[in-house]
């Protein structure tokens, strides 16, 4: 019955008159809607319902992937998958209008304590990163220190790195991205860039890096492992080690994020199952091979792990 | 009596329906700009904010907790000010010479082709501009602006777009002055250049003025044919025009989605909404100063 | 008393031969910039159709979906785009009549109607960011909608009020008033009068002016970022669940515009998008001329119909 009440709305909200939208508002505070499940029998019985899940673009695609193998897994299951970055994933899965808030910070670092009551932190995969610079540049090693010193604005020159002179152009990410925090986090530790350092562009996603650094001579800023593999840019070792999903497991490389899929513990029962198991899934051995296929390193295969504070131990 | 009974019922519900949407339509506009008002003004009033920081302070970071819009105020004001500099002359110039010079020219031809600029989607205009006027700017400046991001780049893609708003308000001015100004002028010996420059221009001053103040407002709030092009760059202040920077629109859009709702930045980002708001009003209000004084200097 | 009469005449013809050469420079700078002006609308056009009309006329660009691994195409957000467009229409088109009707026939000289009038002002003014970042709070959280074509289709239809208010006012008061004065003469009420009279009369005005808007609205992607999202969603026509995100007629899913699609692919690009950057941007401005040639045929079709009659 309740099946059927919910479609009449969906229908009138379709094609309906523009005066049912003051009820709609109080229909649908409930939306995304799921779909009853009847309660029990979710073991062998086949999945229904449908979950949302928003948040960081970084990990989209591969969240994308998991999700078409699993609906094609359970035909009467449909995830919802949309954008909008970290900041919004998270305040909607704290104040419950998705079921799954992808994020790749710690939950810690965005929101407030009480918002962070109830919620579940599911770590799906791992995100190496590393820095890039213009192919023309004739530097192929770089320190820590000296990958400190360019962010913080005080090495400015090429030559002072042992290569060609001519000015390093910084290319940041916007601030609140998550990879820009990963990779300040590992590489600033704690540090601040003084007021009059000015990048040279501050752009908002990690393929748009990739098209300026490619585009722009001199040019350094760093990305995840999955976008190094592109014309006119190169990737560089980082205190001789590089980057590389072997040495990220083995704890060598430093500069790597968990990618997080919040939860609630408090979830509704018409859901809780569909989401429980399509986090399993993206957990699951199966699927592994595509987390690496898209350039993400599986959860199993770790040596060392991170906390919210970014204190690195053995697995 | 009892045939007139429904009538009046007729004209009464008539009325409602149709006061209903005006107050439908009011409503939602009040309630945007208290929502903005409410969020904006917490970043000062919960959140503890000097306001004199905020819209004076010249750094914007987020990280640190420090949010002056000083930046991003200024970036606004540039490309709008710059951008309306570059298409005014071309503006008024092409409407003096469709309405003086060749008016049927410029009713069967050249309408339609700036129409066509009109209707032209935004994205598509920030789409030419990342990848081609940031270019040539590259090109042509070299080192000084290494991605071509920048002020300038920003002010040449609105002047693009602001160029048919301005020119077609600018028309209906000229078309509006009365053509016995013009006979007047030429009975006097009067050469053509004269009449326009000292006779109708003058007399359609107030409309050609509405005209730019409705040109700025279009690129004041221009969103996303900026943020494509101008570099996002809201840590400090910019130099120079070749400099990224970054305009209230730019950062807002950037920053709404990596900011929690409920966060100091989250309020930070309303409060650049909120003056987004309030100079789109200031636009509003001179436009009306404008009328009034145009309607009391013609009696 | 000659010579001062010649001089004078000397002065004049100066005078007159510098006033003359002024007039033919100021014409001749004038056409520059009409020509200038008009190449650069032909450059424009013509640069956007050489970079894209090849993938947009590429068999299955229009047909498939983004995630198609021969040819990526942009069925779902064509789809979504103007399924968008429909709602913002239905939600929009009614408003607007009301109000525009309320404002020619009933508005009373005073205060409630000046505020109304500037309320519309400054609706047309506002930002589209402005509208977007209000719908993500109102209509998204506020009213529980969620990131849906519903918000982004109320969001749109803050855009398209002013517009279409305006036109219909316009298309109101041109009807002739003797038309008007006739149908009160026969003691038709104010409401009959409109409704049989005034709107018949006005309508082909009215349907070019909802056309053009459509136009607008078509190509607006900032107020849809954070409304309507910018994710593109996949869609299953065969789905008669009127719940499932999947269902292209939802109201309360996802969607991505073609405007948005382009946004969001030159600001997260990936291998190979540049290319359907040009394509969409291709695809949408023929939709968008396409908007307007209707609107011109359309209009003159139904006042010969009307007129005829």
């Amino acid at each position: 019955m309740s099946k059927f009440d919910l479609s009449r709305r969906q229908f009138i909200g379709a094609f309906g008159a523009t005066a049912a939208l003051a009820g709609l508002a109080a229909c649908n505070s409930s939306e995304p809607a799921a779909e009853g499940t009847e309660g029990e029998g979710t073991d062998t019985a086949a999945l229904v319902g449908s979950i949302s899940c928003s948040g960081a673009t970084s990990f989209q695609p591969l969240v994308e992937k998991a999700r078409d193998a699993f609906q094609d897994a359970n035909p009467d299951v449909s995830v919802a998958i949309s954008g909008g970055g970290s900041g919004q994933g998270l305040s909607q899965v704290a104040e419950g209008s998705v079921q799954i808030g992808r994020s790749d910070v710690f939950a810690e670092e965005k929101l407030e304590a009480d918002q962070l009551e109830g919620l579940v932190d599911n770590q799906v995969c791992i995100v190496g990163m590393g820095p890039i610079v213009n192919a023309d540049v004739d530097v192929d090693d770089i320190t820590t220190e000296q990958l400190k010193g360019i962010f913080l604005g005080e090495i400015t020159d090429w030559a002072d790195l042992g290569g060609t002179a001519g000015t390093i152009q910084v290319i940041q990410r916007e601030a609140g991205s998550g990879t820009r925090a990963t990779f300040e986090a590992a590489v600033l530790g704690g540090e601040v860039a003084p007021d009059s350092f000015r990048p040279v562009a501050e752009v908002d996603s990690s393929g748009t890096v990739v098209e300026q650094v490619a585009a722009t001579a001199g040019s350094i800023s760093y990305v995840a492992f999955n976008y190094m593999e592109n014309d006119g840019i190169k990737a560089l070792t980082v205190d001789g080690i590089e980057p590389t999903q072997e040495n990220v497991e083995s704890g060598d490389f430093t500069i790597w994020a968990y990618e997080h899929m919040y939860t609630r513990e408090d979830e509704d029962e018409s859901t809780a199952a569909v989401t429980k198991a399509f986090i399993e899934f993206m957990l699951s051995d199966d699927f592994a091979a595509t987390v690496v296929e898209e350039g993400f390193i599986p959860m199993g295969d770790m040596k060392v792990k991170k906390d919210a504070e970014g204190n690195v131990t053995a697995a | 009596m009892a045939n007139l009974m429904p009538k009046r019922r007729l004209e009464n519900i008539g009325l409602g329906i149709t006061g209903f949407c005006v107050a439908l339509v009011a409503l939602v506009v009040v309630t945007l700009i208290f929502m903005v008002a409410q969020q904006g003004l917490t970043t000062f009033f919960v959140d503890g904010l000097n306001p004199i920081d905020f819209f004076f302070g010249q750094n914007w970071i987020p990280e640190q907790e420090r949010y002056g819009a000083l930046p991003m105020i200024v970036g606004s004001f540039a490309v709008t000010l710059l951008s309306t500099a570059f298409a005014l002359p071309i503006a008024i110039g092409s409407a003096i010479f469709v309405v003086e010079v060749a008016p049927s020219f410029g009713r069967r031809i050249f309408q339609p082709f700036i129409e066509l600029l009109v209707g032209i989607p935004s994205v598509v205009y920030g789409v030419l501009g990342l990848y081609v006027i940031n270019s040539l700017i590259k090109a042509i400046f070299g080192d000084a602006a290494p991605t071509g991001a920048g002020i300038l780049s920003g002010s040449l893609v609105l002047a693009i777009m602001i160029l048919p708003t301005i020119t077609t308000l600018s028309m209906d001015a000229l078309r509006a002055v009365p053509n016995q100004y013009r006979e007047g002028s030429y009975a006097l010996g009067c050469t053509r250049w004269q009449t326009t420059w000292h006779v109708v221009l003058k007399s359609a001053l107030p409309s050609l003025m509405t005209a730019v103040i409705l040109g700025m407002t279009r690129a004041f709030g221009e969103t996303l044919a900026v943020q494509m092009v101008i570099g996002g760059v809201e840590r400090s202040m910019p130099m120079g025009l070749l400099d990224p920077a970054s305009t209230l629109t730019a950062a807002l859009t950037a920053g709404l989605s990596n900011a929690v709702s409920g966060s100091v930045y989250y309020h930070a980002l309303w409060s650049l909404g909120l003056i987004l708001l309030a100079m789109s009003l200031i636009f509003i209000l001179i436009i009306h100063l404008i009328g009034r004084k145009g309607a009391k200097a013609n009696g | 008393m000659a010579s001062e009469k010649n001089g004078r005449s000397v002065a004049l013809d100066a005078h007159v031969r510098r006033i003359d050469s002024q007039d033919k420079v100021a014409t001749g700078v004038l056409t520059v910039i009409v020509g200038l002006v008009m190449l650069l609308v032909v450059a424009i056009i013509a640069y956007i159709l050489v970079r894209g009309a090849g993938r947009a006329l590429t068999p299955g660009f229009l047909t498939n979906p983004y995630n198609d691994e021969a040819v990526p195409g942009i069925l779902y957000q064509l789809w979504d785009s103007f399924y968008m467009l429909l709602v913002t229409l239905i939600i929009s088109v009614p408003i607007s009549l009301g109000a525009a009707i309320f404002l020619v026939e009933y508005a009373p000289d005073n205060w409630v109607t000046s505020a109304a009038k500037t309320a519309i002002e400054t609706l047309s003014s506002l930002p589209s960011i402005v509208v977007g970042m209000f719908g993500s709070l109102f209509f998204v959280v506020t009213l529980g909608w969620g990131i849906s074509i519903l918000a982004g289709a109320c969001a749109l239809t803050m855009f398209n009020i002013p517009i279409l208010v305006r036109t219909i006012q316009q298309a109101l008061e041109d009807v002739p008033r003797s038309q008007r004065d006739a149908a009160l003469a026969m003691g038709l009420t104010r409401w009959e009068t409109t409704i049989n009279v005034l709107l018949p009369a006005a309508m082909p005005a009215i349907v070019t002016g909802i056309v053009l808007s459509a136009g607008r609205v078509f190509g607006e992607a900032a107020a849809l970022i954070f409304t309507a999202g910018s994710a593109p969603a996949r869609l299953n026509f065969a789905s008669v669940n009127f719940l499932s995100p999947t269902n292209p007629f939802n109201i309360f899913r996802p969607a991505c515009s073609l405007a948005v699609y382009i946004w969001r692919l030159t600001s997260e690009p990936t291998a190979g998008s540049t290319e359907i950057v040009w394509g969409t941007a291709t695809v949408l401005l023929a939709c968008v001329l396409l908007f307007n040639v209707l609107a011109r045929l359309l209009g003159k079709l139904l006042s010969r119909r009307l007129t005829a009659e």
